[in-house]
């Protein structure tokens, strides 16, 4: 038999089984669970079953992230549901509605180790590829029975390897990478694969920017996706208190079989945007240049980490936002706010006209930023299907935190390196 | 005259009025927030329909909402743009701050000025020696966006003098909820409340800000503290801050003077389901609160923030509870980055939303469930403002917030700083 990819040997471990190979499907018992808000839904299916037992408490991670904090009493009537289930069945990783997006919150916290299966509520739990593990989203049924049985099915998938090499030119991020693959492959040009990023180029990435990869990938239909761990997947985790020696890193094979293999060379890029209405609609920033914004949003766990705070803030340092353009800013979680306002970024931002919110997915769950007919926000979330931030009538797109800083500096969609440009001349 | 007489009879066009008379008087800045701008402004489309008069005198802030949570709230912000817009009066957009500290930190308040506003704490703006009154979203429509004018029936002056010191531990905003009960609600209908008396006159400006914002609990009409060097020292820091037009009382008695002595107050907190339920803080310890909140017009200052700091200080805030801080301005979120302060509280436990009124009325944040209670610096604790009728809602100082948010439970927060 030849080599295996990452998926096989995840699925493999996961499922006490060996030699998978794609297509087949076999029950793996996952090593996390995550539930968002709607984790009141999953209580409230139990409750009607009269389940009282869950099969391991330890591994329910659940985190009040989607409506933080309640807007209306149901909201927070869900909310102190979910707070006292955690309470009563003794779930330890319960994080409030003031922790922050569920997926950055795990990984900042060490509950995302190398080589585990974690599945998800949210259909961008592929972003815990970023340390190695394998993320896959899930339904609230699905999950529900997680808790009480400890398993789930699961079809091993076909793997896909992005090989990535050259360096990005200034300006440009690895939001702009993944959007352009975005707009190459399409939204279905990678569906139930599992994305193992390789080459140069994601070896070079920090974790963040790791996450914004594996993030992304889930708009192209991805199963999961995944980055090589290495030394700087480690010493994150050694940030985050998990030590070495409780997880193990699991690597594709030498001989591997991809479906296809595909490569690109990130110093040819420009600056992306995803215009509407759909996350593959994706042209180079100049295309669109000059059309007209109402508002920014710099948010999400595809890019609102504390080093895409640090990019809007240095593009915005000294410069003020655009009269008429709102700049909502929306840290994914308190851990990046604490460095934002330890580091300086924070006040920046501020001093620039920029409205910071309290950590959590904001408005591109819905959560504020709300726009009306006939308006237009570039946002540096993952998703700008017509009506996500709103009306139907109301147009979203997607670009790196530099595209959206120097957009909101200039109130049109703006190329970043024009204000770069400024900067030296 | 007294102060309200004198600004009264000059924005009449009078040498003097007397309380009782009724004047037509200009008026220099009318306030809305971006629920009542928005029904002001369609009546005034449907009713009126004529261009604003002087919209360089009208300043609406978007307030109750930082970031629109539906579409049908996005609606009523982008309508009021386009009214703001048409109409060339100053729009202040979502994250400037909380209605009256975004209008004072933006230069639009001056002493001697008559301010109106479609909010009852209107009032609140006799701190800077203005003649600030809420008036109904209708009177502006009516009079004030077509004429600059408003009419008035000039109140009777009534003087409150506080004196003594407090002891260590109790604030200014413990004395004004404890003035409320004192006094009690409604008890002062109609009247200009001069608040004065050596504790006030040593307070300094934004603590003095408390004061006139009791007015309308107390159902008076107006209120103020006579312009000092303490009002003058603050409004040059404003910006285009002038005391060109200040006034001040020529000596005339107040019609009546009630007395109060602060020496033996201990920190006090108003329960729901009224401002006027005030009871020491002792009396509630142990109440459990989920969730405290620096924010709304009586909270939010840089003052309620360092205070919450310093109880915070060695400390985090209890597991069980969301301490929520609302920055009453812009500037004051900036100077608290500038001082480590949103750091500290941060680290804490403690989460910043924008500078707005926060979770007052639960437009944006705040709606609280069944059985859930609140305690804060916001003015109002009426059952069902906060989401669930079956809520509570607790008012007190930026440090007996802190301290319940330490604990859990409403504590004094003498036990807890040292």
């Amino acid at each position: 038999m030849s080599g295996k990819t990452f998926a096989q040997k995840a699925i493999e471990r996961a499922s006490g089984t060996r030699d998978l190979v794609p297509g087949q499907i076999v029950d793996v018992y996952p090593d996390l669970y995550m539930s968002h808000t709607a984790s009141w839904r999953c209580i409230k299916t139990l409750e009607g079953m009269g389940v009282t037992e869950l099969y391991d408490p330890d591994r329910i991670a659940m985190v009040m992230d989607h409506i933080a904090p309640a807007v209306t009493t149901k909201n927070a009537a869900d909310h102190k549901l979910c707070r006292e289930f955690a309470q009563r069945m003794g779930i330890r990783h319960f994080w409030d509605v003031n922790a922050g997006i569920a997926h950055v919150v795990l990984m900042e916290s060490g509950l995302i180790r190398p080589g585990e299966l974690v599945i998800g509520t949210d259909s961008h739990s592929t972003i815990y590829g970023a340390l190695g593990a394998f993320g896959t989203g899930v339904g609230f049924s699905e999950i529900t029975a997680t808790w009480v049985t400890g398993k789930l099915w699961l079809k091993v998938p076909d793997s896909v390897r992005i090989e990535i090499g050259g360096a990005l030119p200034p300006g440009t991020y690895p939001k702009d990478i993944m959007l352009r693959l975005i707009g190459d492959l399409g939204a279905d040009g990678l569906t139930y694969c599992s994305a193992e990023f390789g080459g140069s180029y994601p070896g070079s990435m920090s974790v963040s920017e790791r996450m914004t990869f594996c993030n992304l990938a889930m708009e192209m239909g991805a199963k999961n996706a995944y980055v090589e761990p290495d030394e700087i997947t480690r010493r994150y985790l050694d940030e985050a208190g998990q030590p070495r020696d409780r997880y193990q890193e699991l690597l594709p094979d030498e001989g591997a079989e991809y479906r296809e293999v595909i490569s690109l060379d990130a110093s040819a890029l420009a600056p992306q945007v995803s215009v509407p209405h759909s996350v593959d609609n994706v042209v180079p920033v100049d295309e669109v240049a000059g059309t007209r914004l109402d508002q920014v949003f710099i948010g999400s766990c595809a890019n609102a980490k504390y080093d895409d705070l640090e990019i809007a803030a240095q593009v915005l340092a000294g410069r003020k936002v655009a009269g008429h353009v709102r700049l909502i800013v929306t840290p994914a979680s308190a851990a990046v706010m604490s460095r934002a306002a330890a580091s300086g970024v924070l006040g920046t931002l501020i001093e620039a006209g920029a409205l910071i919110t309290n950590p959590g997915c904001g408005a591109c769950a819905g959560n504020g930023g709300v726009m009306t007919d006939g308006e237009r926000t570039l946002s540096t979330a993952n998703r700008n299907f017509p009506g996500r931030m709103g009306s139907y009538e109301s147009e979203i797109f997607l670009g790196s935190p530099a595209t959206a800083a120097a957009s909101a500096v200039r109130g049109v969609i703006t190329n970043p390196t024009d204000l770069m440009t400024e900067v030296s001349s | 005259m007294n102060m309200a007489e004198k600004i009264l009879a000059r924005a009449s066009g009078r040498r003097a009025v007397e309380p009782g008379e009724i004047v037509v008087a200009d008026v220099d800045r009318l306030l809305m927030h971006d629920l009542s701008g928005y029904l002001t402004g369609q009546v005034y489309d449907r009713e009126v329909n004529r261009p604003v008069r002087y919209p360089e005198r009208v300043v609406m802030v978007f307030d109750h909402h930082f970031s629109p949570p539906t579409e049908q709230q996005a609606v009523v912000l982008e309508t009021n743009r386009a009214w703001a817009r048409r109409h060339g009066i100053n729009l202040l957009d979502c994250g400037s701050g909380n209605l009256h500290h975004a209008a004072v930190r933006g230069g639009f308040i001056q002493p001697g000025m008559i301010v109106v506003g479609s909010d009852s704490h209107t009032p609140v703006h006799g701190a800077l020696g203005a003649l600030g009154v809420a008036l109904g979203n209708d009177s502006h429509a009516g009079t004030v966006l077509p004429y600059g004018k408003a009419w008035f029936k000039v109140p009777r002056t009534v003087r409150i003098e506080v004196s003594g010191t407090p002891r260590p531990g109790v604030s200014a905003r413990d004395v004004a909820l404890w003035l409320v009960a004192k006094i009690g609600e409604g008890e002062l209908n109609y009247a200009a409340l001069e608040f004065a008396g050596p504790y006030v006159k040593e307070l300094a400006f934004w603590d003095r800000w408390l004061f006139p914002l009791l007015c309308v609990d107390l159902g008076a009409k107006c209120a103020y503290v006579e312009p000092d060097e303490v009002t003058e020292a603050f409004v040059r820091t404003l910006p285009g801050g002038s005391v060109d037009r200040l006034e001040r009382s020529d000596g005339q008695e107040a019609e009546s003077v009630l007395r109060f002595d602060v020496g033996d107050l201990e920190p006090q907190v108003a329960c729901p389901p009224t401002v006027g339920d005030v009871r020491p803080v002792a009396g509630l310890a142990g109440h459990p609160v989920q969730w405290a909140e620096l924010g709304g017009h009586g909270g939010g200052r840089l003052e309620d923030i360092a205070a919450a700091a310093r109880v915070l200080d060695g400390r985090r805030v209890h597991p069980r509870v969301r301490f929520n801080i609302v920055p009453s301005s812009r500037e004051v979120f900036a100077e608290a980055v500038r001082a480590g302060l949103v750091l500290a509280l941060h680290q804490a436990g403690a989460t910043w939303f924008p500078p707005s009124t926060g979770s007052n009325q639960a437009y944006n944040m705040g709606a609280l469930a069944p059985g859930e209670a609140m305690i804060s610096t916001h003015a109002r604790n009426f059952p069902g403002r906060n989401g669930s009728p079956e809520a509570e809602m607790y008012l007190a100082s930026a440090a007996t917030v802190a301290a319940s948010a330490v604990a859990g439970t409403i504590t004094d927060p003498r036990e807890v700083a040292a």
